[in-house]
């Protein structure tokens, strides 16, 4: 396994339906932008390594609708879906996304694969129609890690946390 | 944490007046006139923030003499960090495989540039 110092960004202004995401990657924007976006990619990677991804499927075309499942070792599934609404490799990729189990809440997620010196840094911007529903979203990612072991959570809030 | 109790301490986190009570208060407990008198408002308005935070578990109230102490509640803070936290460990892990996948992909297919990977293509 390989282990890295790049920091995962994550900010969730407190009163605004938004998620920024920023992290780098030691690989050219064309690799990394197929590596998020294609689903033979994807499904290698996304996710905790103890969640298997049952469903990972994409039509590449704006228009164009992808489907992804996570099934934790209880058996609990989590659903993911949207449509692309721009696709321009390999810097920008606009898309809805929602959650099955709130269909309604509907997430617009802007991802830009930016080079920069050595490498790429993948900018991901999540806009929710609620804080709400921001929340939520942030709520299940915690479920699904939660099921994994805790152990560095102290260590990462430590870490990370402190600004 | 249920989702409504995230809500609730979001949306109370969500105002500018209610984080500078909190931070108010984590220098130690304090009543409500003390608490009230860096803000241009009335008491009454104070006393309605204070309620938003009381009811979205950030702070607790308890008497003391004759006095209504408004008082901390750093649990609360504590899951709501933790919240973060854990959705940071999904990506964090998701991301750490990528990195492998990436170094995996870039060596079966420009066998191995890796002091100079990255560059023009």
């Amino acid at each position: 396994m390989t282990t890295t110092d790049t920091p995962t960004e994550i900010i969730t202004p407190p009163g605004e339906p938004v998620i920024h995401i920023r992290r780098f990657f030691k690989a050219p924007p064309e690799l990394v932008f197929r590596a998020i976006t294609e689903p033979e990619y994807l499904r290698r990677w996304y996710g905790p390594r103890h969640l298997e991804i049952t469903v990972c499927e994409a039509d590449l075309r704006v228009g164009g609708t992808w489907r992804l499942v996570h099934r934790a070792p209880d058996g609990t599934e989590f659903a993911f879906h949207g449509e692309f609404l721009e696709l321009e490799p390999p810097r920008k990729r606009v898309g809805t996304w929602s959650w099955d189990g709130a269909p309604d809440a509907v997430a617009t997620e802007t991802m830009l694969c930016e080079p920069v010196e050595g490498g790429t840094m993948v900018v991901s911007t999540m806009v929710h129609n609620t804080v709400e529903a921001r929340d939520m979203h942030v709520a299940n990612g915690m479920e699904a890690g939660i099921i994994d072991s805790h152990g560095r959570l102290d260590e990462l809030l430590v870490a990370e946390q402190a600004t | 944490m249920t989702g409504n109790e995230l809500d609730r301490a979001f949306g109370a986190l969500s105002d500018p007046t209610r984080r500078a009570i909190l931070a108010r208060l984590a220098e130690g407990d304090a009543g409500v006139m003390d608490v009230a008198a860096p803000f241009p408002m009335s008491q009454p308005a104070i006393t309605k923030h204070l309620n938003v935070l009381e009811e979205a578990g950030l702070i607790s109230r308890h008497r003391q003499a004759r006095q209504r102490l408004c008082h901390l509640e750093p649990v609360r803070l504590k899951q709501l960090s933790d919240w973060v936290g854990s959705y940071r460990e999904f990506w964090e892990e998701s991301f750490e495989r990528l990195d492998e996948l990436l170094e995996e992909l870039q060596g079966t297919k420009e066998t191995s540039t890796r002091n100079t990977t990255g560059g023009t293509t």
